[in-house]
C-alpha cells in the first residue's frame, strides 16, 4: 500500500487544524419563531456553553412545563473539549502517518463520534420534550416538545428549527474531506 | 480525477452555505392577509366622518379614548379614572370630588372593560361605563358630552376586574371581584385562612333608566374564587348573568401555578332577578361598608362625593336556586353570550377547545336536577348536560369572543396570536387570520349586543415589537383592523392605540353624532361662583381665601390685572367662559401654579387653585389658541408680602388706545 | 343527527345581521340643537320702545354682550354701540347677531369691521326674539323713546 499523497496529507491535517475554530464559534443552533416572535428566537450550543435568548426560551417554556435549559443539563460540555482536542490530534497524526489504514480508522472514528454525538443530542431533546412537570399551567392533552433533531419542527405555536452552526459545519467539512480524500487514495493508487 | 475531489469539496460548502437560509416569518406576514381594496375600505375623504365611535379603555392610563372606525383616527381621551393635566380634569376644584374614595384622593387607576347601555341588548348612545380595576369603581361617561359623569366605589372588592357588564335594558352593571377578600367590616385574618373567611363578592350597581345614577342595589356572597370576566344573558336569558372563574383551587399564593391545576373551572350563572325576588322578601342583610360615591353636576359644572357607611348583601346559603355553577375547562377568561342568548361560550385560555354552553339545556339540568356535587353549597351542573359542544383545535389561549350576526363567532387567540372565526351552531372553524401579535380583546360593531352590525372587527394587541416607527422601549399599542364582511376576514389597517386597550366596543356615529353637546348654556350655569358676563366679575377675600370671579371671551380676561394678593392667601380663579359657540374653549394658566392648567368649554365655569409662593408680578394666560388676538390674552396678578397694605384691587384695565382715539376724534 | 339540525337551524336563526341604519328610541336622549338663525329680511320696529323687551335686552347684553362691547361709542374688542341704530339697518344688525358667519362671508360692511377688530364676531346662541329685544335696548341706549 502507498503512502497517502502530499496533497492528501495536507488536506487532512488542514482540515482537522480547522476544528480549533470550533472553539471559538457555537457547533449548533436553535431557532424558533413564533407570531408574536417574528424577530425570531435562537438559542447556540458550543463546545462548552450556550448562548443565545435562553433566559426567553426558558420563560415561555415553563408554561408548559419544560425545564429549565441550564450548562450544567450538559455533561458533555465538560467532555466535548477533549474529545475534539482528540480528534485534532488523531488527524494530524493520520496526515504525517501517511499510512492509508490509519486514514480508514479516523473515518471510522470520525464517523462514530458524529453517531454518538446526534444520539446524545437526540436523547437529551427526547427527555427535555417529554419530562414535563405535572403542576404546569398549559397541558396540551398528547402533546410532547421534542425539539427536532435536524431541521423544521411545530411545537404549539412555535416553530422550531435546528441545524448546524459553523463548528459543526466545520466537522461536516473535516468528515467530508476524509472521505474525499480516501475515495482519492484509493482511486488514483489501484 | 481531482475534478472530482474538488466537487465533493464544493458540496460540503454548499451546505454550509445552507447555514443562511434562517426560517422566513414569510408563513404569515401581514401582506398575504391584506385585502386588495385595503386602502380605499378604510379612506375616510378629508371633511367627512367616520362610520363608528370605537369607545376604547385606556387600561393603564386609566381614561378612554375614541377612536373613529374605519379610518383608526384618535379623536379624544375622556378622562375618567386619572387625573388630566391637558384639561384639568381631577386638578380643577370642581373635578377633584370624582376621584375621592373611601382610602382618600385615588387619582389614577387601571381601567378596563368598556359597556355601552343597551335597550334590549342594543345600543342606545346614551353612555359608556367602565371599571377601575386597582381601587374597585364603575364610572359612568356621558356620550353627549362625552365626560364622566358619575364614579362610585365597590366596597368589599379587590381588583374590579368582572366588571362592568350590563344587562339588556341597562337596569345593572356588574362589578365581580378578581380578588376574594375577606369583608372590608371584618378584615384583619390571616391570609392563609382564605377557604374559611373570603368571599367572591359580585355587587349589583343599579342604573337609573331616565338619569343614569348609580347605586350598589346589593352585593352577592359568592365562594371565594376569582371572578374574571362576564355577560348578561339576552332575550330568553335575560334574567340571568355569566361569570367566568378562576382559581377555583383557592389558593392564596402562587396562583401561576396553584390556580392551574384542576382540569374545569366554573361558570357562574346567576339568576338576578331571582336575587330581587330575595331582596324583596327582606332576605338582604345591611353590613357596614365604607364606599364614595361621585356625581358631576352638568348644571353647577361641579363633582360632588359622598361617603356612604352600608351596603345591602345576599348570602347564596340562604337563597337557594339563585346560583349555579357551570364547569368549564381551565381558567376561563371571557365568558360570551351570543346574539340569541342561547349560546355561552367560555374561553378556557389554558384549554385546547372552547366549550360553547346551551342556556335551554342548562334550564334543563337545574329542572332535572343533573349535578356533579356541589362548590360550597353552590349546584355545580354537569358538564355534558349543559355542554351544546366544543369546538376542536382552535387555537392556542383562547381569550375573547365576539359575534358577527350572521351565526358566527370570532375568538380572540392569545398564545397563537390569531383570530378565529367560527360557526355557532356547527362548532367549525371557517377562518383564521393572524394578528400582530398576541391579541388580547376584540370588538366587532355590536359585537356583544343582539343586533351586531358586523363588517369589521377590531384585534387589541398586547405585544407591538416592529409594527411602527420605534420610539424606544415603550412602544404604542398596536390594533388591526380586518373587514368581515365576507366569510374570509381581511386585514385592512394598523393603528396605534393609547395606553393599553382593554375591550372597547364600536358604535355607528349616527346613533350620537346629532346628541354631542356642542356649548352649555350661559342661563343654565348654577355654579355658586359663576359670573354670568363681565359685570359680574370681581375678586371678593374671604380671611386668606381669595375668590377671583373672572370670565374669559375672545381675547380677554376680565379682571386682567389684580392686586393685593399676599403671600400665604390661597386663590381661587373661578374662570366662566362666556363664548357661546361650538369648539371655542378658553385655557387658563398662571406661573408657578403647583397644579395644572385648566381648559373651560364655552358656558362653562371651573376653577383653578393657586398659592402664590413668591412676591412679585405673575403673569398669566389663555392657553387655548382661541383668536387672531389670542397672544394677547394675558393680565397681571401682583402678588405682595404677607401683611403688606396693598388694597384689594381689580379691573380690566381703561382702554388706553380708545381714550387716544377719543382724544384725536375731539380735536 | 339530522333530528338535531333543526334545532340548530332553529336556535341561529334569531341572529340576523343588521343592515339598515340603527333606530333609537329618541326619547331616551338628550338634544342639543344649536341656534343659528335664518336670514332676516324684514323688522318692524313700533314706537314706542317695548319696555319688557328693553328690559330682556340689558340683561341679554350684560350676560352675553358686554365683555366686547361698550354702551358708549368706545371700541373694546367690538365697536361702542352708541349709534348702532342709526348707522346699521336692524336686519344688519340682527343677522350680525345671529347669522354671524353668513355675514362674516357675505356682507361686506361686516367684513370691514372683522378687519378693524381681528375677532370674528362670536355666535353666542342668540334665538331671533332674543336678538329683537336687542335692538330694543340698542334704540333705547340710542336715546329712543
Amino acid at each position: 500500500m502507498k503512502p497517502l499523497k502530499k496533497i492528501s496529507q495536507i488536506a487532512i491535517i488542514a482540515s482537522s487544524l480547522l476544528l480549533i475554530i470550533a472553539y471559538f464559534v457555537p457547533i449548533w443552533r436553535i431557532d424558533l419563531w413564533a407570531p408574536q416572535y417574528p424577530e425570531g428566537l435562537s438559542m447556540s450550543i458550543w463546545l462548552s456553553k450556550l448562548s443565545g435568548q435562553v433566559d426567553i426560551i426558558n420563560g415561555l417554556n415553563h408554561y408548559i412545563g419544560m425545564s429549565q435549559i441550564k450548562e450544567e443539563m450538559f455533561p458533555e460540555f465538560k467532555i466535548l473539549p477533549y474529545a475534539v482536542a482528540a480528534i485534532i490530534a488523531l488527524g494530524i497524526l493520520t496526515g504525517l502517518s501517511k499510512n492509508r489504514r490509519m486514514l480508514i480508522g479516523f473515518l471510522v472514528i470520525l464517523m462514530l463520534s458524529g453517531v454518538v454525538a446526534m444520539y446524545d443530542f437526540w436523547s437529551w431533546g427526547y427527555e427535555y420534550g417529554h419530562n414535563l412537570d405535572d403542576s404546569a399551567a398549559i397541558k396540551v392533552p398528547g402533546m410532547a416538545y421534542q425539539p427536532p433533531l435536524i431541521g423544521y419542527k411545530e411545537l404549539l405555536n412555535f416553530g422550531a428549527y435546528s441545524i448546524p452552526d459553523i463548528g459543526g459545519w466545520l466537522f461536516v467539512l473535516l468528515g467530508a474531506i476524509t472521505i474525499s480524500t480516501l475515495i482519492f487514495e484509493i482511486k488514483t493508487n489501484k | 480525477m481531482k475534478m472530482k475531489y474538488l466537487k465533493i469539496a464544493a458540496s460540503a460548502l454548499a451546505i454550509i452555505g445552507m447555514n443562511a437560509c434562517k426560517p422566513s416569518a414569510d408563513k404569515t406576514s401581514s401582506g398575504s392577509f391584506l385585502a386588495g381594496d385595503a386602502a380605499e375600505k378604510v379612506y375616510v375623504k378629508p371633511g367627512t366622518h367616520d362610520e363608528f365611535y370605537n369607545i376604547v379603555s385606556g387600561g393603564f392610563n386609566g381614561q378612554l379614548s375614541v377612536v373613529g372606525l374605519p379610518s383608526g383616527r384618535m379623536l379624544k381621551i375622556i378622562p375618567v379614572f386619572s387625573q388630566f393635566a391637558e384639561s384639568g380634569w381631577g386638578y380643577s376644584e370642581e373635578t377633584k370630588p370624582m376621584l375621592n374614595t373611601s382610602h382618600g384622593f385615588v387619582p389614577w387607576d387601571d381601567s378596563h372593560h368598556v359597556a355601552l347601555s343597551t335597550t334590549k341588548s342594543e345600543h342606545d348612545g346614551r353612555w359608556a361605563f367602565i371599571n377601575g380595576n386597582n381601587t374597585p369603581r364603575i364610572a359612568r361617561v356621558s356620550l353627549s358630552t362625552f365626560r364622566t359623569e358619575e364614579i362610585i366605589e365597590i366596597p368589599n372588592s379587590g381588583g374590579n376586574h368582572s366588571s362592568p357588564f350590563i344587562t339588556a335594558n341597562t337596569e345593572y352593571a356588574v362589578a365581580g371581584t378578581r380578588f376574594s377578600v375577606p369583608p372590608d367590616n371584618n378584615a384583619d385574618v390571616p391570609i392563609s385562612s382564605f377557604k374559611q373567611n373570603f368571599k367572591g363578592y359580585i355587587s349589583f350597581v343599579s342604573i337609573d333608566k331616565v338619569t343614569g345614577r348609580m347605586g350598589i342595589k346589593f352585593q352577592l356572597k359568592t365562594p371565594g374564587v376569582s371572578f374574571d370576566l362576564a355577560r348578561a344573558g339576552k332575550g330568553k336569558s335575560a334574567d340571568w348573568f355569566f361569570f367566568s372563574t378562576y382559581n377555583t383551587e383557592q389558593a392564596n399564593t402562587l396562583l401561576e401555578v396553584n390556580a392551574s391545576q384542576k382540569d374545569k373551572d366554573f361558570i357562574l350563572a346567576v339568576n338576578w332577578k331571582k336575587a330581587e325576588e330575595y331582596l324583596a322578601k327582606g332576605k338582604g342583610k345591611k353590613e357596614a361598608a365604607k364606599y364614595a360615591h361621585n356625581v358631576y353636576s352638568e348644571e353647577t359644572h361641579s363633582a360632588t362625593s359622598t361617603i356612604l357607611n352600608e351596603v345591602m348583601t345576599l348570602d347564596p346559603k340562604e337563597c337557594p336556586d339563585m346560583l349555579y355553577f357551570m364547569p368549564c375547562p381551565k381558567s376561563p377568561h371571557g365568558c360570551d353570550v351570543d346574539p340569541t342568548g342561547q349560546f355561552i361560550v367560555g374561553s378556557g385560555k389554558l384549554a385546547a377547545v372552547i366549550p360553547v354552553f346551551s342556556f335551554d339545556k342548562m334550564l334543563k339540568a337545574i329542572a332535572n336536577k343533573t349535578y356533579d356535587g356541589n362548590f360550597d353549597g353552590i349546584p355545580v351542573l354537569k358538564y355534558d348536560a349543559v355542554l351544546h359542544g366544543e369546538v376542536k383545535k382552535p387555537g392556542l389561549g383562547p381569550l375573547h369572543t365576539e359575534f358577527d350576526g350572521q351565526g358566527n363567532a370570532i375568538t380572540s387567540f392569545f398564545v397563537s396570536s390569531e383570530l378565529v372565526k367560527w360557526n355557532i351552531a356547527k362548532l367549525e372553524v371557517i377562518d383564521r387570520v393572524p394578528t400582530f401579535y398576541s391579541v388580547g380583546h376584540l370588538s366587532i360593531p355590536g359585537g356583544p349586543t343582539a343586533k351586531p352590525y358586523g363588517k369589521y372587527v377590531v384585534a387589541y394587541n398586547k405585544i407591538t415589537k416592529d409594527r411602527y416607527l420605534p420610539t424606544g422601549p415603550e412602544l404604542a399599542q398596536s390594533a388591526q383592523l380586518y373587514d368581515i364582511s365576507g366569510e374570509k376576514m381581511k386585514l385592512l389597517l394598523d393603528f396605534p392605540t393609547v395606553g393599553e386597550p382593554h375591550y372597547a366596543e364600536s358604535i355607528p356615529a349616527s346613533l350620537i353624532e346629532k346628541n354631542t353637546k356642542k356649548i352649555f348654556k350661559l342661563e343654565e350655569n348654577k355654579h355658586p361662583y359663576v359670573a354670568k358676563g363681565e359685570k359680574e366679575t370681581k375678586v371678593v377675600r374671604k380671611g386668606n381665601e381669595v375668590h377671583v370671579y373672572m370670565t374669559a371671551i375672545r381675547s380677554h380676561f376680565s379682571p386682567d390685572n389684580i392686586e393685593g394678593i399676599k403671600l400665604g392667601d390661597v386663590v381661587y380663579f373661578h374662570l366662566t367662559n362666556l363664548e357661546q359657540d361650538w369648539d371655542v374653549p378658553h385655557g387658563f394658566a398662571v406661573r408657578g401654579a403647583l397644579n395644572a392648567e385648566i381648559l373651560v368649554m364655552p358656558g362653562e365655569t371651573s376653577t383653578l387653585k393657586w398659592i402664590p409662593t413668591k412676591v412679585g408680578v405673575t403673569p398669566m394666560y389663555c392657553t387655548d389658541f382661541c383668536s387672531a388676538l389670542h397672544q394677547e390674552m394675558q393680565g397681571y396678578i401682583r402678588v405682595s408680602p404677607a401683611g403688606s397694605k396693598v388694597p384689594l384691587s381689580w379691573g380690566t384695565g381703561k382702554n388706553p388706545v380708545a381714550d387716544a382715539e377719543k382724544k384725536v376724534a375731539k380735536r | 343527527m339530522l333530528t338535531l339540525l333543526p334545532f340548530f337551524l332553529w336556535s341561529c336563526g334569531g341572529a340576523e345581521q343588521r343592515a339598515d341604519k340603527p333606530k333609537t328610541d329618541d326619547s331616551v336622549l338628550e338634544k342639543q340643537e344649536e341656534v343659528h338663525g335664518q336670514e332676516v329680511k324684514e323688522l318692524a320696529l313700533s314706537t314706542p320702545l317695548d319696555q319688557a323687551m328693553v328690559k330682556e335686552g340689558l340683561a341679554i347684553y350684560e350676560l352675553k354682550c358686554s365683555a366686547c362691547h361698550k354702551l358708549t361709542d368706545e371700541k373694546l374688542v367690538g365697536p361702542g354701540w352708541t349709534g348702532v341704530t342709526k348707522r346699521r339697518k336692524p336686519t344688519w344688525i340682527v343677522n350680525m347677531i345671529t347669522n354671524v358667519d353668513m355675514m362674516l362671508a357675505e356682507d361686506a360692511e361686516a367684513q370691514k369691521m372683522l378687519e378693524e377688530c381681528l375677532v370674528r364676531m362670536p355666535n353666542q346662541n342668540i334665538t331671533a326674539t332674543e336678538a329683537r329685544s336687542l335692538i330694543e335696548f340698542m334704540r333705547q341706549n340710542d336715546g329712543e323713546k
